[in-house]
């Protein structure tokens, strides 16, 4: 008898390993349901997106920028319509809207400046740096784009460009028909390009949480109780990585006593590891938290996003516990990677919270007074921008006051105003 | 319900499965879903649509189950379809996520199976065992099915268990809601009974419970006591998610007379574990949702979960459907695109489809409201679910009903608490529905012509007349009992025992899963009271003669007779077979089969006296009857006496008695003089041993009324004899002793 299969519910893992072997669009669909399902969540949801618009690059059929430019947008803005709740998704399309952009106006650039060189030159000198690392390539021509209505018509003008640019160069590719060989040569050339640009954001995504961790040592001080509302994996990290040059005390607050699934304290591994570098923990209900407020140095959250305001999301409670820190002059130290910095505001209901289901507060077996409550879980918090301190980036610390600039550097201003929630191409 | 009318079982629906479900064959999941249910509860909108298709929250119930078991990573899934099976079809094709012709369809393969002659779920069942398409595991779930269980570990549990036995061949997954449960959260109409074991949760006894038998007690098994501790769960949810092996088919198909999954199979199956050795295993999972929308009631209360997002992730602005673009809005209300709601108007803890507009001064509440639907100036509506396209005249008024698709209620009409309102129906302006019993309106009769519009009813410029849900045997309805309907309290939206006839009104339930003691009861039966003085009774559906006796007594003599007469060389076991399985059929209980035996027999071995079958003389006749086929004795002294001690043997020579004088046309001389030869007989054959014999000898019973003493009187020869052959035997044992 074949061993049988360990699980048969579909999961993020399982998506990305089928991902070459089925029709895009069915991963697509996949995706699209494994959202509406959460059963890919967090974090998760950059990946799953960058992998899905890695599959449209790589394997629609498009002609010219701004076909892809509208497929990507077309299948983002499904991915973002399921899980309005998760706005990395969002996020991570407009980094690739903005990489193709990118790449489609350099290599315009370098078709008019080496226009008389081979194809295969071109693609040498496209830089392969990461975007983050790049300067924020913006031409006079695109700056000035966003104040006329149509961003698009801007790329298409640019393309006719590139086009010409590009059947500028086709003698030398060699081809018979010069006119049918200039297209495929160019848009193979940005294909590879925007491929390598967006497993570039996937490397960014894998990294960040070790990027960060790396300024952990700076931000966390020997002695120090920190207090950690239900860490996240970046939290973790960074805790961890503290914890191996650092002697300090943690907190760690949640609301679940015991794990349901393992039966444990919540966060065992973390603690196990922290103590074995010889950090102190100390467990806490997250209602108990306010107690030891006055004894704490600093709060520590992840965030699921951070908003062009400064404000971001947390899982719930986190609010109070930065609310409680804020009245005790306690600095709030937020960890986010550039990914999940979205280019809008909090919208309604972002500030109100996504709703979860009531039975992790009230048992539906609680009988007949069940019937009388009317039960909101929140599932996530707002924290305003004004209780947070600091933000701590995969590129470096940062305050409110810098987010602007990081926005600007990763995020085209076409795509911004590009509404993902509204309706499909 | 009609059935459906074509030819043969062929499988008319199947599809082409797509190309690369068969390599992955060996792993891949199964799931077998039913769509019919042979029932009549939704009645009268199940006149129109199939129940999978009525709208929960906007979104047709299969498509709740079908997302089940994408969520679990299904691959394979069977439908099973009776009534309206074509409007199913039609609409998975049309459907672009479920269509297996699709790429985005999760399931590599999508087949319908029709079955034409099928009147009951056990039929279809038994029809996939014939079709070996079942290669592995499945899971079974029913079309109306609501939950949102990750199945992944029950089936781990369940794999490791069928790997440690064989034997282990189903796990039903069930939900506990707790004593008191959360609205209506269980089909209060009848209460499924789970005697579980506590150490490895397997199922060891099941029974249901309404409250309209008379004698709500559950007897529980004897084998039961031989387990160290077990639970009687009242407070649980059956969803009627199974994982089955196809050993389950098998059984199915074994008992070919099992209509219902529940009170036939598995209450039969558990009943008769020491025949079948099957074992079957309870999950009972505690955190996550599943519920059937068995009927109107649950239907009720599955839609109010799903607005308060008990079921995520099945919340509306989850919006598991293509074309959905629900929001949650203020007021805990989901509202989609295209929806107009005045000022002035309040929409609380709602659902309202796309272009649905809702005029000033209005109020919606703990309601649901489907597309297109036209809400005038100060309509109130609470607690209702009217579906698409429906339009409401300003200042009606509709508390607590269901209003189907297309539906008109003129001004000012009121609509009290329970109404049914079908589809296409009008009700006309200033209009007063009657409040007992609710109203149940429809525009289509059962055989969808359209009614004489009643204008007492729905107001002269109205459309529909009153529905009445027809209560014949054909329906099959077959969770009918004798001592009234469940199904009655099943079909209404709300749950009210008034105006049925029951002997009292507490719903029971069990208080909790103490240890009864087996030796208080010389029944070997544990009558189960309830801790806080309430005396609170479980049904049994074992204990009573009562329960059908007619139907279980003529089929079962009959066949037993027939079986008699047949070709001599004939093995009996068939005829065994077939009796347990009319027994079980029909909850016989062990006296009601003991006279069914005894009448049978006597009847055959009187039949050979009378001079057309050959007139033997009574001891010839007794010998033929008794010792003409192999495995009759085995039969009378396993089903007939059952059970050691001198008790059922008394009872069965009483049946015999009892038996031999109502046979007609025999005078009680001869009468008698068979009953001797009989007893004589069964002690030769060890059926019945003296003690027994005597015993019935000097029961009282045996005497009562003339013809039966003097058919008893004939019978003293032989109890002499076995009075002396006693003697002589304690004469010669002396350690033994004979009382």
């Amino acid at each position: 008898m074949p061993p049988p299969q360990a699980s048969y519910a579909p999961s993020l893992d399982k998506l990305i390993k089928s991902l070459k072997s089925q029709p895009y669009e069915t991963s697509i669909e996949a995706l699209i349901f494994l959202l509406k399902r959460r059963q890919v969540k967090g974090d998760d949801c950059a990946v799953a997106t960058a992998h899905i618009l890695l599959q449209v690059v790589a394997r629609s059929k498009w002609h010219d920028v701004d076909q892809l430019l509208g497929r990507v947008q077309s299948v983002g803005s499904r991915l973002a319509r399921a899980a309005p709740h998760e706005p990395v998704i969002g996020n991570i399309v407009r980094r690739v809207l903005g990489l193709i952009r990118d790449e489609a106006s350099e290599e315009r650039n370098n078709a008019d400046d080496l226009g008389s060189e081979s194809g295969s030159d071109i693609q040498s000198l496209a830089p392969t740096n990461p975007p983050p690392q790049r300067p924020a390539p913006t031409p006079v021509l695109m700056r000035s784009s966003t104040a006329a209505p149509g961003g698009l018509q801007v790329s298409k003008s640019m393309f006719n460009i590139l086009s010409a640019a590009t059947s500028a160069d086709t003698p030398m590719t060699g081809a018979s028909t010069p006119l049918s060989q200039a297209q495929p040569a160019s848009v193979h050339a940005l294909r590879t390009e925007v491929i390598d640009g967006i497993e570039e954001i996937m490397d960014e995504i894998q990294s960040a949480d070790d990027q960060i961790a790396s300024f952990a040592d700076v931000q966390i001080h020997p002695g120090e109780y920190v207090l950690a509302y239900q860490p996240t994996k970046t939290v973790e990290r960074f805790l961890i990585k503290a914890a191996t040059k650092r002697r300090f005390t943690v907190f760690i607050a949640s609301i679940d006593p015991i794990d349901p699934g393992t039966g444990e304290k919540p966060y065992a591994a973390l603690r196990k590891k922290l103590n074995s570098h010889g950090v102190t923990t100390v467990n806490l209900a997250s209602n108990g938290l306010m107690a030891y407020i006055s004894r704490v140095n600093k709060v520590i959250f992840g965030a699921k996003v951070i908003y062009q305001n400064g404000g971001l999301l947390v899982d719930s409670g986190a609010c109070i516990a930065a609310q409680a820190a804020r009245e005790f002059l306690k600095p709030v130290i937020v960890l986010g990677a550039v990914y999940k910095f979205c280019p809008e505001d909090p919208s309604d209901e972002a500030v109100i919270g996504e709703l979860g289901n009531p039975s992790s507060f009230v048992s539906y077996a609680g009988g007949p007074e069940v019937e009388a409550l009317d039960i909101e879980n929140t599932v996530t918090d707002y924290i305003p921008p004004s209780l947070v301190e600091v933000y701590i980036t995969n590129l470096g610390p940062q305050t409110r006051h810098h987010l602007a600039s990081i926005l600007a550097d990763h995020y085209k201003v076409e795509d911004i105003g590009y509404s993902l929630h509204d309706g499909e191409v | 319900m009609s059935k459906q009318g074509g030819k043969g079982a062929a499988s008319k629906g199947k599809k082409p499965a797509k190309a690369g479900g068969d390599d992955k064959r060996e792993d891949a999941l199964q799931a077998v879903i039913i769509a019919d249910y042979f029932q009549d509860r939704f009645r009268p909108f199940t006149l129109d649509k199939p129940r999978c298709l009525l709208p929960l929250v906007n979104v047709p119930v299969i498509e709740y189950t079908l997302e089940f078991l994408a969520l679990n990573g299904v691959q394979e899934v069977f439908i099973y379809c009776g009534t309206h099976s074509e409007d199913i079809e039609q609409y998975i094709q049309e459907s672009i996520r479920w269509n297996p012709s699709s790429i985005i369809c999760p399931f590599s393969s999508l087949e319908f199976i029709r079955v034409s002659d099928a009147t009951s779920v056990g039929d279809f069942l038994r029809d996939l065992d014939k079709r070996s398409l079942i290669s592995g595991d499945f899971i079974l779930v029913h079309g109306d099915c609501v939950a949102n269980i990750q199945l992944d570990p029950v089936l781990a549990k369940h794999r490791a268990r069928r790997e440690a036995n064989g034997d282990a061949c189903m796990t039903v997954v069930l939900r506990s809601v707790g004593e008191e449960p959360h609205r209506a959260a269980k089909a209060r109409g009848i209460t499924p009974v789970f005697v579980v074991d506590d150490t490895d949760s397997r199922c060891l006894q099941y029974d249901e419970i309404h409250p309209l038998i008379k004698d709500r007690r559950l007897m529980l098994d004897q084998s039961v006591f031989k387990h160290e501790s077990f639970s009687v769960r009242s407070d649980l949810i059956d969803c009627g998610i199974d994982i089955c092996t196809p050993d389950v088919l098998a059984l199915w198909s074994e008992s070919f007379d099992y209509e219902l999954p529940r009170k036939n199979f598995l209450h039969g199956v558990l009943k008769d574990w020491e025949l079948n050795g099957k074992l079957i295993y309870t999950e009972i999972v505690e955190d996550a949702y599943a519920a059937r929308a068995s009927n109107l009631q649950m239907y009720d209360c599955i839609s109010k979960d799903i607005l308060e997002r008990w079921v995520l992730p099945f919340a509306p602005d989850s919006n598991l459907m293509h074309d959905q673009s629900y929001r949650k809005v203020k007021n805990n209300s989901y509202v989609e695109s295209g929806v107009v709601v005045e000022r002035g108007s309040k929409v609380l803890q709602s659902a309202v489809g796309k272009y649905t507009s809702v005029r000033a001064g209005s109020s919606i509440s703990g309601s649901v409201i489907g597309r297109r639907c036209v809400i005038g100036r100060n309509v109130n509506i609470k607690d209702s679910y009217i579906f698409d396209g429906t339009v409401i005249e300003d200042g009606a008024v509709i508390v607590h009903s269901i209003l189907a698709g297309d539906v008109k209620v003129g001004a000012n009409a009121h609509i009290p608490e329970g109404s049914l309102i079908s589809y296409n129906v009008e009700i006309d302006r200033d209009v007063r529905l009657p409040t007992k019993p609710p109203a149940r309106i429809s525009a289509k009769t059962d055989y969808g012509e359209p009614v004489e519009n009643d204008a007492s009813l729905v107001g002269p410029n109205g459309k529909g007349a009153a529905y009445e849900v027809v209560d014949d045997d054909s329906d099959s309805d077959s969770e009918e009992e004798e001592d009234g309907d469940p199904a009655q309290l099943q079909n209404n939206l709300i749950y009210s025992l008034e105006g049925l006839n029951i002997s009292t009104l507490s719903v029971s339930t069990l208080a909790s899963s103490d240890d009864y003691d087996s030796d208080e009861d010389d029944e070997h039966a544990g009558y189960l009271h309830a801790g806080d003085g309430q005396r609170e009774r479980l049904s049994s559906f074992t204990s009573d003669d009562s329960s059908k006796p007619d139907a279980f007594h003529g089929d079962a003599v009959n066949g037993l007779v027939d079986a008699l007469r047949g070709d001599d060389n004939e093995d009996f076991d068939s005829a065994k077979l077939e009796f347990m399985g009319l027994r079980l059929a029909n909850n016989a209980s062990d006296s009601s089969m003991r006279r069914a035996i005894a009448v049978a027999f006597t009847r055959r071995a009187a039949e050979m006296l009378s001079p057309e079958h050959g007139g033997l003389e009574p001891s010839k006749a007794a010998e033929r009857v008794l010792r003409g086929k192999n495995g009759a004795a085995k039969f009378i002294r396993d089903v007939g006496v059952g059970g050691d001690g001198v008790k059922p043997q008394v009872e069965f020579a009483l049946a015999l008695q009892k038996g031999l004088v109502s046979v007609k046309g025999l005078e009680s001389g001869r009468a008698g003089t068979l009953l001797a030869a009989l007893l004589q007989q069964l002690y030769s054959l060890d059926v019945l041993e003296e003690d027994g014999i005597l015993a019935w000898w000097a029961d009282k019973r045996a005497a009562e009324g003339e013809t039966m003493t003097k058919v008893k009187e004939k019978c003293k020869v032989l109890v002499d004899w076995l009075e002396e052959a006693d003697e002589e035997d304690s004469d010669e044992d002396e350690d033994e002793d004979s009382d």
